[in-house]
């Protein structure tokens, strides 16, 4: 059935589109094009771009190479901080998942930080590993890492005794029980929660991007183009980030699809 | 211990088992029994009497509150692949393609992958699952799962056999196709056997000897020996010799008339 959804999305995507271009006409000439940004008016603001001025404004961020740039940029830290944050949480997930002692002593520490917005911890982040690419990375990877911390440990609790008890008495050790059952089995958690922290990894990179001003970056882009402000730009921003978050989504589903294929439905 | 010349293989001495928890269940009281080598014992009893707790405690999983049990002459202190043990519920690993399930218990022991494979293509030609090799187990139906369990847990060569109602949740046709292909594995490669049912039936068709438990808590209530011969078939079923003495362990269940 993929195709069909595939279809229908594209469908509501083209509905959407045909709705802006719609109402984008209308209110041209007839919105305010003069706002209040707190301390000053600013004039010729287009609070809803036609379709004209997003493509005039498209083609500038193309050529320029701005926009490309900042796709890189910041799909660079997403990845790179997706990769280190699961590696470590599904490592830690694990552990405090199948040893029993481990667990009693991680569980306060997962619920403290599952409640805590990685967010919160930007100021520290950058106070303590500058401005640079380590901080932003290492917000992203920390706020990874708790999902898939959680997505790993209940994984582990979730597989059923039966499947143990069995590889029990066919001889295999703990850590053969760990390799060929507990890690497989827990497989479909781990990797919903990779899909569910690869969205929220772009929640993390554009707010982070947001504090430092440096370009080229998708989180600066927007920023800036809030300061000016410049609607068209907003718009393509938001898109793109949302283009982008749709293909980490995919990656990840054909990632726990590839990891699951065994079972009965997957995805 | 009685001097006799094979003492048994499996023994169980006036083993008694208690759930804790807020109201204390005692599933088995003083109950013994014993299978003796390449014997098919089937124990027969109604639902809750214990029989899976009986099981549990020879496969290693429990330990009896009371009483004890034996295996070769030492005891049982923690599951291993000496005891095989095929679980009531559906135990394929999903993750594992079929010839994976199969070669598990090796992979367990640290045979050499080829050496495993010799093993797998031989059960697998047993079970009939040749084409199936590559197969995950959600592709097949209930009843070849359950052949592949079986077949996994003798791969290892185990010194017994525990089986816990395999075939419980099968329709009647495949249950009895199942019988008849455990029945054949069975006699290629004679095996201790302790196979837990409430089948009547099913215990007769396949055992040597059946022992009757009460309902909870579980303790041996009849013996019978099945003197039918074998290899035992369809016509075995409906022989009279059959019929005689399911009726005499139907009565001894408690559900005759």
């Amino acid at each position: 059935m993929p195709s069909l959804r595939v279809r229908r999305g594209a469908v509501a995507l083209l509905a959407l589109a045909v709705v802006y271009v719609i109402a984008a006409q209308v209110g041209r000439g007839r919105l305010p094009d003069r706002i209040w940004m707190g301390a000053h008016y600013v004039e010729n603001v287009q609070l809803l771009p036609t379709w004209h001025s997003l493509a005039e404004e498209g083609a500038f961020l193309l050529e320029s190479g701005i926009l490309l740039d900042s796709v890189l940029v910041s799909s660079g830290r997403v990845f790179i901080g997706l990769l280190l944050g699961s590696l470590a949480g599904i490592v830690l997930g694990l552990l405090t998942g199948w040893g029993a002692r481990v667990e009693s002593l991680a569980d306060p520490w997962v619920t403290l930080f599952r409640f805590t917005p990685a967010l919160a911890l930007l100021p520290l982040y950058v106070v303590w590993f500058g401005y640079g690419e380590a901080s932003k990375v290492l917000l992203i990877a920390t706020n990874v890492a708790v999902i898939t911390l959680l997505g790993a440990h209940h994984g582990v609790h979730a597989v059923p005794r039966v499947y143990l008890d069995a590889a029990a008495s066919l001889g295999a050790s703990r850590w053969l029980r760990f390799r060929k059952i507990v890690l497989p089995a827990s497989f479909p958690s781990i990797f919903n929660s990779v899909r569910i922290a690869a969205g929220l990894a772009w929640v993390t990179i554009v707010v982070a991007e947001l504090i430092d001003a440096r370009m080229p970056s998708l989180g600066y882009l927007l920023a800036l183009s809030g300061a000016y402000p410049r609607v068209p730009t907003m718009l393509i921003g938001i898109a793109t980030v949302g283009a982008l978050v749709l293909v980490f989504d995919l990656l990840a589903l054909l990632l726990h699809a590839r990891a699951t294929r065994w079972m009965g439905r997957a995805g | 211990m009685t001097a006799n010349a094979s003492p048994p293989l499996l023994e169980a001495l006036d083993v008694s088992y208690t759930y804790s928890g807020l109201t204390p269940t005692q599933a088995l009281e003083d109950l013994s029994l014993e299978v003796k080598e390449n014997e098919f014992l089937a124990v027969l009893g109604p639902v809750g009497c214990g029989k899976t707790t009986l099981l549990r405690i020879f496969a290693g999983f429990l330990r009896p509150t009371k009483g004890s049990v034996r295996c070769a002459g030492s005891s049982i202190d923690g599951p291993g692949w000496q005891r095989g043990y095929v679980l009531q519920e559906q135990a394929i690993f999903p993750w594992m393609t079929v010839r994976e399930n199969l070669e598990f218990g090796l992979l367990a022991k640290g045979v050499a992958p080829a050496a495993r494979r010799a093993v797998s293509d031989q059960f697998l030609g047993l079970i009939g699952l040749s084409e199936f090799e590559a197969a995950f187990p959600k592709e097949l139906s209930t009843g070849m799962s359950k052949m592949v369990e079986v077949a996994r847990v003798l791969a290892t060569d185990p010194a017994l056999l525990l089986l816990d109602e395999p075939f419980g949740a099968l329709d009647a046709q495949t249950r009895a196709r199942m019988q008849d292909a455990l029945a054949g594995l069975w006699e290629r490669r004679r095996k201790t056997v302790l196979f837990v049912t409430h089948d009547v039936e099913e215990a007769l068709y396949l055992a040597d000897r059946i022992v009757v438990l009460s309902p909870r808590p579980g303790k041996v209530k009849a013996h019978f020996a099945v003197d039918l011969p074998r290899p035992r078939s369809v016509e075995t079923r409906f022989s009279s010799q059959f019929l005689a003495v399911k009726r005499k362990v139907w009565e001894a269940t408690g559900a005759g008339p």
